[in-house]
């Protein structure tokens, strides 16, 4: 399956992303090539630079050196706002929900953002918006909590929410930081088939970030390893599971 | 959950009444002067007390939607209330100047009021482009110190704005007139900020308050919708500042660009709640008639009793009175202080 992007036009592009903070250089020179209807995986020990990279590629942080594509378009200098407006969404490690407002105003703060006018929000949200937000709240089975507000929810429950927030957009790209840890088996299942399901039907591209193994090998068709901020290496999940180079970044020797 | 549903609308309902019932009470309250000039039902003294609490009423509104529901602690929201004063008070007045064009000067008091307002708004898009690309207490300052700066400014630039001999504006004594122009205000605002807290724009802003990165990431352009807060509050704040100018009938650098004002503002809103709509109007009732009062009793420690009551709000009620009600999408001071330390204290410097 590996094979199946040859001649295809990427669609998130990383030209030797390297990011330092301070001395400690967070990644260095990572190549990185996601192609469109992709199921992609991230996985490296602890500090090995997956969040970094995926917040550099998100442009929540500036990138010291090299250059971000999306699209074909260079978002290297562009805005994280500007960034989601091109269809790229994403959900956070350290959960980014908004505590004082309601599950579904939180959903509804997510919808699809295409740079209107301020004028055209000076109305309560759309009704397809409102329609769309409570579909994915029943999806999401928090449909009891839906005029709750979010920081009272626990904290899988938030992280539900936040992945609700970022499928809202209806997204080309949708990056996944860590998404089912606290969530209980049973909707870790129903994730994985909502993510099958859009990738199937819709063609949606996703990149996860997961300490989950299992969670990676049913779902990507490529895994890239990361540690020390450097790429260790890339190909089919079987392959990354004899691959010597991994086992010794994962276990040491 | 049907049984709560309906109580709370039963109280919504309920509150609305009484809403209406006291601005219908404060609507009549100068009105038989105003009939028959030697009729009154309440004395001058006390109508002219009502206006200032109108003006505070406002003044925290305003502050409360970059403070409260932006959640940018503004420490010098009481500049575009000078700029509003001045903006209309060299227009009506006349500054010394002799370059001054003579077709500035001698307005009438709409029109100027409503360029003062404007001159406050323009003001805040411009200051505002820098200052709200700061965080947390950075803001804060940097706003205390476009206060200070401006009011040195104004007191230098003599020939416009009269130095620190000040202006002066066409006299006018008309308590009712006045009266009913704040608490026009007050109404305006009060249900202006409603408005917005129901649009998408009101979410937006305390979605910027709860998690400006995560906005941001979603889509919002949380530059604009800052500055757009930031400037309709500082416009409103310049109208409340061009009435204010007019009934004082006299400006000074001194008298209008007071740092109290805006610490009243900050105190208001914390009393009653940063980020709700009653909570502003709830504090600064509270804050008036209580400071009329001690003010009256206890001359020398009227300044204690407020500085007591500002501790007992950060201690018990960090959310103010709303926060203790329950159920509002307010906030607290030192919350938003805790939100900021806590990012920037996980945030890695970029070198």
């Amino acid at each position: 399956m590996s094979n199946h992007n040859n001649g295809q036009e990427p669609l998130l592009e990383g030209r030797s992303v390297s990011k330092n903070f301070g001395g400690l250089a967070a990644l260095h020179n990572v190549d990185f090539v996601l192609y469109p209807g992709e199921i992609a995986g991230l996985i490296g020990p602890n500090g090995s630079g997956k969040t970094t990279l995926f917040d550099c590629l998100s442009r929540v942080q500036d990138i010291t050196a090299g250059q971000v594509f999306f699209k074909g378009v260079e978002i290297t200098r562009k805005k994280p706002y500007q960034v989601a407006h091109m269809g790229l969404a994403r959900t956070f490690q350290v959960i980014r929900v908004y505590p004082k407002l309601t599950v579904l105003e939180n959903m509804l703060l997510s919808r699809q953002w295409r740079g209107e006018g301020l004028l055209s929000q000076l109305r309560p949200s759309h009704p397809d918006t409102e329609e769309r937000a409570r579909q994915l709240i029943d999806f999401l089975l928090l449909d009891h909590l839906i005029d709750e507000r979010a920081g009272n929810l626990s904290g899988g429950q938030q992280r539900l929410l936040e992945i609700g927030m970022a499928l809202m957009p209806d997204p080309d790209l949708i990056l996944l930081d860590e998404a089912t840890s606290g969530i209980n088996p049973t909707l870790i299942e129903a994730i994985k088939d909502r993510i099958r399901q859009l990738n199937k039907e819709q063609g949606k591209t996703f990149l996860l970030i997961e300490h989950n193994i299992q969670f990676i090998a049913d779902l990507c068709s490529r895994v890239f390893v990361l540690n020390y901020g450097e790429k260790l290496a890339e190909g089919t999940p079987d392959e990354i599971a004899e691959n010597e180079a991994v086992i010794e970044a994962y276990f040491g020797t | 959950m049907a049984a709560t549903l309906s109580l709370t609308w039963r109280r919504y309902a309920l509150g609305r009444w009484v809403l209406l019932l006291l601005v219908f009470l404060l609507l009549a309250l100068p009105l038989p002067q105003v009939l028959i000039p030697e009729r009154r039902l309440v004395t001058d003294s006390l109508l002219f007390s009502f206006t200032q609490m109108f003006i505070l009423i406002t003044l925290a509104s305003n502050w409360n939607l970059t403070g409260g529901l932006t959640g940018y602690v503004d420490f010098g929201h009481a500049v575009f209330f000078g700029l509003g004063a001045y903006g209309t008070g060299i227009l009506m007045g006349q500054p010394p100047w002799e370059l001054w064009p003579e077709m500035l000067t001698g307005w009438n008091f709409w029109p100027a009021l409503f360029i003062g307002g404007i001159v406050a708004a323009i003001f805040a898009v411009l200051i505002g482009s820098a200052t709200l690309r700061l965080k947390g207490p950075y803001f804060s300052i940097a706003m205390l110190g476009t206060f200070v700066a401006m009011r040195e400014l104004v007191r230098v630039v003599r020939p416009l704005t009269g130095g620190g001999v000040g202006l002066t504006l066409p006299p006018v004594l008309n308590r009712p007139l006045f009266y009913y122009l704040t608490l026009f205000m007050a109404c305006l605002v009060v249900a202006l900020m409603w408005w917005i807290r129901r649009t998408e724009f009101g979410s937006t802003l305390i979605a910027i308050r709860e998690d400006e990165v995560g906005a941001e990431m979603r889509g919002i352009n949380t530059t604009l919708h800052k500055i757009t807060a930031f400037w309709i509050a500082a416009f409103l704040s310049g109208l409340v500042g061009g009435i204010w100018a007019y009934q004082n009938t006299y400006i000074d650098p001194d008298i209008v660009f007071v740092p109290t004002r805006t610490i009243d503002m900050v105190m208001m809103t914390m009393l009653g709640g940063l980020g709700t709509i009653a909570g502003p109007v709830i504090g600064a009732t509270i804050i008036y008639w209580l400071r009329d009062v001690v003010w009256s009793n206890f001359l020398l420690y009227h300044q204690i009793f407020e500085g007591v009551l500002l501790i007992i709000i950060v201690l018990f009620a960090s959310e103010g009175i709303m926060g203790l009600l329950g159920g509002s999408s307010g906030t607290g001071l030192g919350r938003l202080m805790r939100k900021w330390f806590r990012s920037t204290s996980n945030r890695k410097q970029p070198v």
